[in-house]
């Protein structure tokens, strides 16, 4: 009883509202053609476990982004929370109710989902496509109500997509097309929205305004958003959260998937991400916020200086395969100063005893590759 | 052209586009059916007079007793039967075309009209061992309630492998071809089935399979109208469903839909609706392929709430047309009736085909 008191007290305390909680989940899949295969290592349970211990919560108007590389069961985990696929061990509890104790129409009220799957409704204008969300909430004929009516038009209002309502969704381009599903998801008027990649194959411009629209949806309407992605920059820019699939023992499969969560800065400072993508063999670059891609192949080299000029210096040593040091007293450096609005570059080596001035990156560059044949650099 | 540019610039920026076919193009096609079926009356191997037809029609008799007992014996429940059958096939094939999204998918080419015919040929050809083909029409009203349900549930029972098979393949142009070499399967037996059978049952199976409208009369009539008018129900029913379905079964799901549910009811009614038009007209081919094609693009639509109705109709045209092409007015032949859908069919899907370059894109 007293846990309980406890508990509850905790619910209350806490100012924003949980929506989806998620403990102690084990996600996998039951497959019969699994069953030989368990009995041969002697164990009673014929499913193949994914991730286990998975311990998640998403609060009202958080945007959270899953990460994780391929195969590592955000796709399995999605799934499961959208109760498509039925959890091995373990609840989700969707509005502090049992996700597998709800009705598919229950469900369908709580939460929506958009997927990679292209949809080939053919002669369905976008709006008659969105309206196809409303129909856990419309008779048997499907007809719409006036209520009914102005959520879909709120939706594609809201998306930025009535411009082409009238079009077909054949005849949109991929960004169109992906704000039209978004749109369908709203029209459903669920609390949870689940989108899966939501990125993929958008170009530059797309994929920022997609995001944005999350956020504004987020924010405006307090909805709880989980989007799966693999670009690692657009999730610490953008979610609230951070769900991170890692696999936990480096190369090794059997280790299984370790799942961090955290805010992004959160995650960063403590080094959990570095950490985590260290064992798959990436480096994690704490101070900017990105991955190094770049084998540092060629030694080091120390860099002296200030600014813009500074920070792309060294992005451009680090792509032509140095280790940037800040660190005066190497012999081997380069000192960026800014003279009258233009850089100048000093290079020095252990040979020369004076400095190289250099007015333009791409000579520093030449000059490095020059520098590059000579063993003693190495 | 103009109106639409109109439309774009005047008021909101872009008005909120109708959800809604313009209704006067469906009151058009209901004006074709009665205008076909008035024709398909008229014409015939004897000439009657149009005047003399519709008073016939509106029950007032023409003076001429030959003439009276033709329209009302024989032309009347054929184009009953023509407009019956065409808005059955119509439905059944809308239905299919959606549930397995492929616009290819149809009646006689998944094989269930092999399936239907199988069950016919169960009855038919195996009467003769059992008793004699005789007995079987002496039967009357109890014999076309046996070929419907042989029919139905030869039709149901190659839908269901189909179906099956389709839970495994997600891959549509497979499972077109898997359905294809069912209804082959199908064929083949019945063909085994014709070659131990005696030569007086092969012929009366054989002018079955040739498809003819004429046949169905009185009691058959109204067993055939029951039957459909039951399986056009449940498919007006599943309209709602069939929509969400166009956005394919992961969303259907995820909207709460049970695709289980679609799938069974959409078996039951095609099973019905195909079965019972093929039980007791044969099979008819390309009706059930090229009438949704058409209705939709006539529409410019996917939405069954409004295909259904309108699939019926222009079906219901469509197999009147056919019937009185069969008719070659002014001849005293009549061709069968298969093989007129299949010449005035395929060229409509070619052009659908055609027109659309994509069918991929645009069929359901």
């Amino acid at each position: 009883m007293g846990y309980h008191e406890e508990q509850k007290s905790q619910v209350v305390v806490c100012v924003k509202k949980e929506i989806l909680q998620i403990d102690d989940l084990v996600i996998g899949y039951h497959s019969r053609g699994l069953a030989k295969e368990a009995k041969k290592h002697g164990r009673k349970n014929r499913s193949k476990v994914v991730a286990e211990k998975l311990f998640l919560n998403l609060a009202e108007g958080e945007l959270v982004c899953l990460l994780g590389p391929n195969g590592s069961g955000k796709s399995t985990l999605m799934r499961t929370i959208a109760g498509v696929q039925k959890p091995i061990c373990g609840h989700v509890m969707l509005d502090g109710k049992r996700l597998e104790k709800l009705s598919a129409k229950e469900v369908a009220r709580h939460l929506s989902i958009v997927l990679t799957d292209r949809v080939m409704t053919g002669n369905l204008s976008v709006y008659a496509l969105v309206t196809l969300g409303r129909y856990p909430y419309t008779g048997w004929m499907g007809n719409l109500s006036p209520d009914d009516e102005a959520i879909v038009r709120d939706a594609i209002e809201t998306t930025g997509t009535r411009r082409f309502a009238h079009r077909h969704i054949s005849d949109l381009s991929d960004g169109e097309r992906q704000k039209v599903m978004i749109a369908r998801a709203l029209a459903q008027d669920t609390p949870v929205i689940l989108l899966d990649e939501p990125t993929a194959h958008l170009d530059l411009p797309n994929r920022i305004e997609v995001v944005r629209l999350l956020k504004q949806l987020a924010r405006e309407q307090s909805k709880s958003i989980v989007m799966s992605t693999h670009e690692l920059d657009l999730a610490l820019q953008a979610a609230d959260r951070i769900w991170l699939m890692s696999p936990a023992g480096g190369e090794d499969d059997n280790k299984g998937i370790e799942m961090i969560s955290g805010m992004p800065e959160e995650l960063i400072l403590d080094g959990r991400l570095e950490k985590a993508f260290k064992r798959n063999g990436f480096e994690f670059d704490r101070t900017s916020g990105s991955f190094r891609i770049h084998n540092q192949r060629n030694g080091s080299i120390g860099l002296v200086g200030e600014g813009m000029l500074a920070y792309w210096t060294k992005r451009a040593l680090e792509r032509v395969g140095y280790r940037v040091i800040r660190d005066a007293s190497l012999p081997f450096r380069i000192e960026v100063s800014d003279e009258k609005g233009s850089g100048l570059w000093r290079c020095f080596d252990e040979e020369c005893r004076g400095a190289t001035e250099i007015r333009d990156i791409c000579g520093v560059i030449n000059y490095v590759k020059t520098k590059e044949k000579k063993p003693e650099i190495l | 052209m103009i109106s639409q540019s109109v439309d774009k610039t005047g008021g909101s920026a872009h008005p909120w586009p109708l959800l809604f076919p313009r209704s006067s193009l469906i009151a058009l096609l209901f004006i074709f059916v009665i205008l076909f079926f008035l024709l398909d009356l008229v014409l015939g191997s004897v000439k009657i007079p149009p005047l003399s037809v519709l008073s016939i029609v509106l029950g007032n008799g023409s003076g001429n007793e030959a003439w009276d007992k033709i329209v009302t014996y024989i032309r009347i429940p054929k184009a009953v039967t023509a407009v019956i059958a065409g808005a059955a096939l119509a439905v059944s094939g809308l239905q299919m075309q959606t549930l397995f999204r492929n616009p290819l998918a149809g009646p006689s080419v998944l094989g269930i009209s092999a399936g239907a015919s199988l069950g016919v040929a169960m009855v038919m050809l195996a009467s003769g061992a059992a008793a004699n083909s005789f007995a079987v029409r002496q039967l009357g009203l109890g014999g076309s309630w046996l070929i419907v349900v042989a029919s139905t549930l030869g039709a149901a029972f190659i839908l269901l492998v189909v179906l099956a098979i389709a839970v495994r393949i997600k891959d549509n142009i497979v499972l077109l071809i898997v359905g294809i070499m069912v209804g082959n399967i199908t064929i083949s037996i019945i063909s085994i089935w014709q070659y131990f059978s005696e030569p007086e049952e092969i012929q009366d199976y054989l002018i079955w399979t040739f498809g003819s409208l004429g046949g169905v009369l009185g009691s058959q009539l109204t067993v055939l109208a029951i039957v459909v008018a039951l399986g056009l129900v449940i498919s007006f029913a599943a309209s709602k469903s069939l929509n969400v379905m166009l956005l394919g079964e992961n969303y259907a799901r995820s909207l709460g839909m049970s695709t289980l549910y679609v799938r069974v009811t959409v078996i039951a009614a095609t099973s019905l609706l195909a079965g019972s038009v093929t039980g007791f007209c044969g099979p008819i081919g390309f009706i059930g392929i090229a009438v949704p094609h058409l209705t939709r693009s006539m529409l410019n639509t996917s939405d069954h709430r409004f295909l259904m109705p309108s699939s019926c109709l222009v079906g219901a045209i469509l197999m009147l047309g056919c019937d009185i092409i069969a008719q070659m007015p002014g001849s005293q032949t009549t061709l069968p009736i298969n093989a007129v859908t299949a010449l005035i069919g395929s060229p409509v899907v070619i052009w659908v085909i055609m027109k659309n370059r994509n069918l991929k894109s645009s069929f359901a």
